[in-house]
């Protein structure tokens, strides 16, 4: 007993006691000062809900300020993972029409998110799903609506190409995009839609809400102070005319290929037409499958945009690049002449004409389109020249549209021929068919129309593009968007004596486009007929009007269709005289669209919602 | 006057027992604030009133009235426990109330402070000699009665605390270390064997160490060391025959976190509540893990958590302090004292206090198996509050005749 109390057993207690309330002071200071931001966060994970407040998607307006891409309402479901019960899968499913395991995915990959934040499980609801849901939803906890836009085209014109579309976003966007997007949420994949996704889709607001543990609303957290309000969407101001537009796609009702119609004076586009196309109101609200896979699949690719991502040979109406190098460099000058004897014998091999000439100038060959004449400048001016002054008036690289589905197209060079055939192993005949626009050589409609516009303003090569002006929603202030343009570089003269080729084209008797006449308007053109090894040949025409002072420059690309002068040259002179005058006064031939069943474009307007 | 206060009122006791009464009604208003149960708050303030005269009365009544008291209400107690055995009313599963009125009375709150008091009794006899075996299991048995009966409530917390106190008395007291390491070696070896082979070797290695250097003679050394590594050995045979439901209840008992939406949910949400209160806490009522409910019944076992959450690491490191200095004053009133019973008491308040804040704090911050114990005179539950008031008043008392033999 006499160890009772002792020194020793009094510190031993002593040590045991601060020993052990230190351990509660380090645990402390590792859980409060250590792990406190990881630990917060959860805090307010439990307890503070954020709603997604989607913002109004900008509205799409023409040259004439008519409005071309409408928003409407679209109601959405979803459901919050934390407060759905499993057991209700089944009766949702068959309320919604959707597989059990598609739903469940949809909730797996939303909880992966945030289990307390809704996830859209099904998106643009039908009015009789919606009412019917709306009756069953004391059953179904975790369920809620949500009111989103979507697309409304209220023009009879479909400008598919250029206007693309939304879709909801797809895993691999959702893997490229930056953290703003969520599943579900509805992203431009095509045309202005996609390259103008940042303005257009303005910025989602959010909204926090305070929530017990058993998940009920007790109010807004922090009186709402953190909340945002969503920022609307920019508008777009385009410089089309969706008049022109409609009587465009109207004259290209039988025909796959392009049609681009621009300003010379700008650059900015007046009509693109890319057939077959389909209505893009199929991708405003939910895509089914089968749709989207008919596009897919459908062997005349109607989500193609023609106007800008094919590759053909340009045929005659390239023409004009040849005679400005050869004129521009001294080659020859206007008086130059060649007799034209309807063949040209190279090395051992005999082009032909399609007519004889006789003796021909510089002029007169645009005119007539000789061949002859364009066979024997090529060696004159030589292949250097000719791919420069291809440069110049910007094939062989992309335009720079305002959208992103466009192609640079091949302008071949001594250098490519030697990559491809190898050093030695390709000729000067080669050259032979270039110097017609023939053989090894891709443009695009939309490089074409750009071409021809230069020559149209007198030299200027501008950046093509569909959207004029921005409305800024946050100043309200409409701003003006700044393109590039850049000189050719030609003299005068060189222009004026291929305009007054261009000119004859059309207006001269013996011209190749006298079909592309228009009453009372002076216009300009060039036709040409590209060979096609795997059909008929594809129909060019390039134009523009007034000749005097051009306010419209076009190109029409007919696949197939044979020749460019009586095929593509009317086309092109109904387009301008519509521009021009407003309305075509004249009696033409309006093609009725074909009905062939087997034809997805005219299949998907049959499937389209409402 | 000034001179008498200091003689016979210890006020540091007294302050700081009045200090964590105040924040634990501070943390029960604001737990139980949003969850419309502001009637607990009055409850317990009515019972911080009544414990407040409780204080008072334990710190004036003369020591010898609290030796003549102590086994008769040792014995009332044991009479009570083993009625709400047969009639009690249940709580949380558990039968360890009784209704009087719309107030109920838990009698193993006020059993430790008996079981304590008659411990001293016994301990202080001039012919008591705890290093005689007779002895020592007298010692044992006050303490084991009472034990029993709330294990069988089934009580595990305060069967622990029973459990726990008695080694620091008895310690304070003076049996040998031989004596203790013989109680832990087997305690530490059997919890060992939950561990897997690696730390139940350990464990067996620091249990032969202990009893090597506290050894009396070779032969019981020998004995106990055997008996150690039996325990251990058949613990560790059991745990693995068991079924594996029953494999897991133990493991989430001793990790919650491993089941983090059943017995680990009150534990997880605790540490975020703590932890996400920082250093400067999220202001008074303004917790939203405490105001949102996300700790099931908080204002009980978990009300650490209110401190923790709204006055962050100043507001929690204040009632750490006021432990500590309660429990290093407790200490050092039973050495001031210069008669057994009184010195033995003070150890043993002493060391329930300790129990009940390492292990609930512990608990609060996920160091420690959920076993549910209230933080002494925060949590809410009136016979604790009681009992924790009569435990600060008799410390009081010891100091006052700390120079009486």
């Amino acid at each position: 007993m006499e160890d009772f109390g002792s020194p020793i057993r009094r510190s031993v207690l002593m040590i045991l006691t601060v020993v052990f309330i230190g351990v509660l002071f380090v645990r402390l200071y590792v859980l409060q000062l250590l792990y406190h931001q990881e630990l917060g966060k959860k805090s307010e994970e439990n307890s503070v809900r954020t709603i997604i407040k989607e913002p109004i998607r900008g509205y799409v307006f023409d040259r004439a300020g008519r409005l071309v891409v409408d928003v409407g309402p679209s109601y959405s479901v979803a459901l919050t993972p934390v407060e759905f019960d499993a057991q209700n899968l089944k009766l949702l499913s068959s309320l919604l029409q959707l597989e059990p395991d598609v739903i469940q995915e949809r909730i797996n990959r939303g909880r992966a998110y945030s289990r307390f934040s809704p996830t859209r499980i099904k998106r643009d609801i039908d009015f009789r799903t919606l009412s019917a849901l709306e009756e069953y939803q004391f059953l179904l906890p975790g369920i809620s609506f949500l009111i989103d836009s979507k697309r409304i085209y209220p023009t009879g014109s479909r400008a598919t190409h250029i206007l693309g579309y939304c879709k909801e976003i797809s895993d691999a966007q959702l893997a490229r995009a930056s953290d703003y997007y969520r599943q579900g949420d509805v992203i431009g994949s095509s045309g202005i839609e996609a390259s103008y996704e940042n303005l257009l889709r303005g910025q989602k607001g959010f909204e926090f809400i305070a929530v017990n543990a058993r998940g009920q609303v007790i109010g807004r957290f922090e009186q709402g102070q953190n909340d945002k309000l969503p920022n609307e969407g920019f508008d777009l101001i385009l410089g089309i005319d969706f008049e022109l537009q409609a009587f465009a796609e109207s004259l290209m009702a039988n025909y796959r290929g392009a049609i681009v119609a621009v300003d010379p004076n700008d650059g900015s586009i007046l009509a693109m037409v890319s057939k077959p196309d389909f209505d893009p109101a199929i991708f405003s609200g939910v895509t089914p499958p089968e749709i989207w896979s008919a596009l897919n699949l459908d062997t005349t690719k109607p989500l193609f945009n023609r106007a800008t991502m094919t590759n053909y040979p340009p045929g005659s109406t390239y023409k004009m690049v040849l005679a400005a190098a050869a004129l521009e460099e001294g080659v020859i000058d206007e008086q130059y002449k060649i007799t034209c004897f309807g063949s040209y014998r190279f090395g051992n091999r005999v082009f032909k004409d399609l007519g004889v000439h006789g003796s021909v100038n510089i002029v007169q060959a645009i005119q007539r389109s000789c061949n002859v004449f364009f066979y024997q400048l090529i060696h004159k001016v030589g292949f250097q020249r000719w791919t420069e002054y291809g440069k110049k008036f910007g094939f062989g690289r992309r335009t720079g549209i305002d959208i992103t589905e466009e192609n640079s197209g091949l302008l071949p060079s001594a250098d490519y021929f030697d990559r491809v055939y190898g050093k030695g192993k390709w000729t000067q005949g080669y050259l032979v068919s270039l110097a017609i626009g023939q053989g090894e050589l891709g443009v695009s409609p939309l490089q074409m129309a750009m071409y021809v516009a230069a020559l149209a303003n007198g030299g200027s090569l501008h950046q093509p593009h569909a959207v004029n002006f921005i409305r800024n929603k946050l100043t309200n202030r409409v701003e003006r968007i700044d393109y590039s343009s850049q000189p050719v570089g030609l003299s005068d003269r060189t222009i004026e004596l291929i305009r007054e080729g261009m000119m004859r084209v059309v207006e001269a008797p013996g011209g190749t486009a006298s079909l592309a006449r228009i009453p009372e308007i002076v216009s300009a053109g060039k036709t040409g007929t590209a060979q096609n090894p795997h059909g008929l040949d594809h129909a060019w025409y390039v134009g523009f009007a007034p000749f005097e002072k051009p306010t419209i420059a076009v190109a029409v690309m007919l696949e197939n269709a044979g020749f460019g002068g009586s095929k593509a040259a009317p086309i092109a002179g109904l387009v301008i005289e519509k521009y021009i005058k407003g309305k075509v006064e004249r009696r033409f031939y309006a093609p009725k669209p074909k009905q062939a069943p087997s034809d997805t474009t005219t299949r998907v307007t049959h499937l389209q919602p409402n | 006057m000034s001179n008498f206060f200091q003689e016979y009122f210890d006020a540091k006791i007294f302050f700081i027992a009045i200090a964590l009464v105040i924040i634990g009604l501070v943390s029960v208003y604001s737990a139980t604030y949003d969850a419309g149960a502001t009637a607990t708050f009055y409850k317990q303030t009515m019972w911080a009133i009544v414990g407040f005269v409780a204080l008072i009365t334990a710190a004036l009544v003369p020591m010898k009235t609290i030796q003549r008291i102590a086994l008769p209400s040792y014995a009332a107690i044991v009479g009570m426990l083993v009625m709400l055995l047969l009639i009690g009313k249940t709580i949380s599963g558990s039968q360890s109330w009784f209704g009087i009125g719309g107030f109920g009375i838990q009698p193993s709150e006020f059993a430790k402070v008996t079981a304590i008091l008659t411990l001293a009794v016994f301990l202080s006899k001039s012919t008591t000699d705890i290093s005689r075996l007779k002895d020592l299991l007298i010692a044992f048995g006050i303490v084991a009665i009472p034990m029993v009966l709330i294990l069988a409530q089934p009580d595990l917390g305060t069967a622990v605390v029973f459990f726990g106190m008695a080694l620091p008395i008895l310690y304070w007291a003076g049996a040998s270390n031989f004596v203790l390491a013989v109680i832990i070696a087997p305690i530490l070896v059997a919890a060992g064997a939950l561990f897997g082979t690696t730390i139940f070797l350990i464990s067996v290695a620091i249990s032969s160490v202990m009893l090597y250097l506290a050894r009396e003679n070779r032969f019981t050394a020998v004995v106990a060391f055997g008996l150690t590594l039996f325990i251990g050995v058949s613990v560790q045979t059991i745990y693995e025959r068991m079924p594996a439901y029953q494999q897991k209840r133990i493991m989430t008992f001793i990790n919650p976190e491993a089941d983090p939406q059943g017995a680990g949910y009150n534990v997880l949400q605790s540490k975020v509540a703590i932890g996400s209160g920082g250093l400067l806490g999220k202001g008074y009522l303004r917790g939203t893990q405490t105001q949102l409910n996300f700790i099931p019944e908080q204002w009980t076992d978990f009300i650490f958590c209110v401190p923790g959450e709204e006055f962050g690491f100043v507001g929690a490191s204040l009632v750490l302090i006021l432990f500590a200095s309660l429990l290093i004053r407790g200490i050092n009133i039973a050495s001031l004292s210069k008669n057994k019973f009184g010195s033995t008491v003070a150890i043993g308040i002493t060391a329930v206090l300790a129990l009940h804040t390492f292990v609930n704090i512990g608990m609060s911050m996920g160091l420690m198996p959920v076993i549910g114990i209230p933080l002494p005179f925060l949590s809410y539950g009136g016979s604790a509050l009681l009992a924790n008031m009569t435990m600060a008043g008799l410390l009081m008392n010891v100091y006052a005749h700390r120079k009486e033999y």
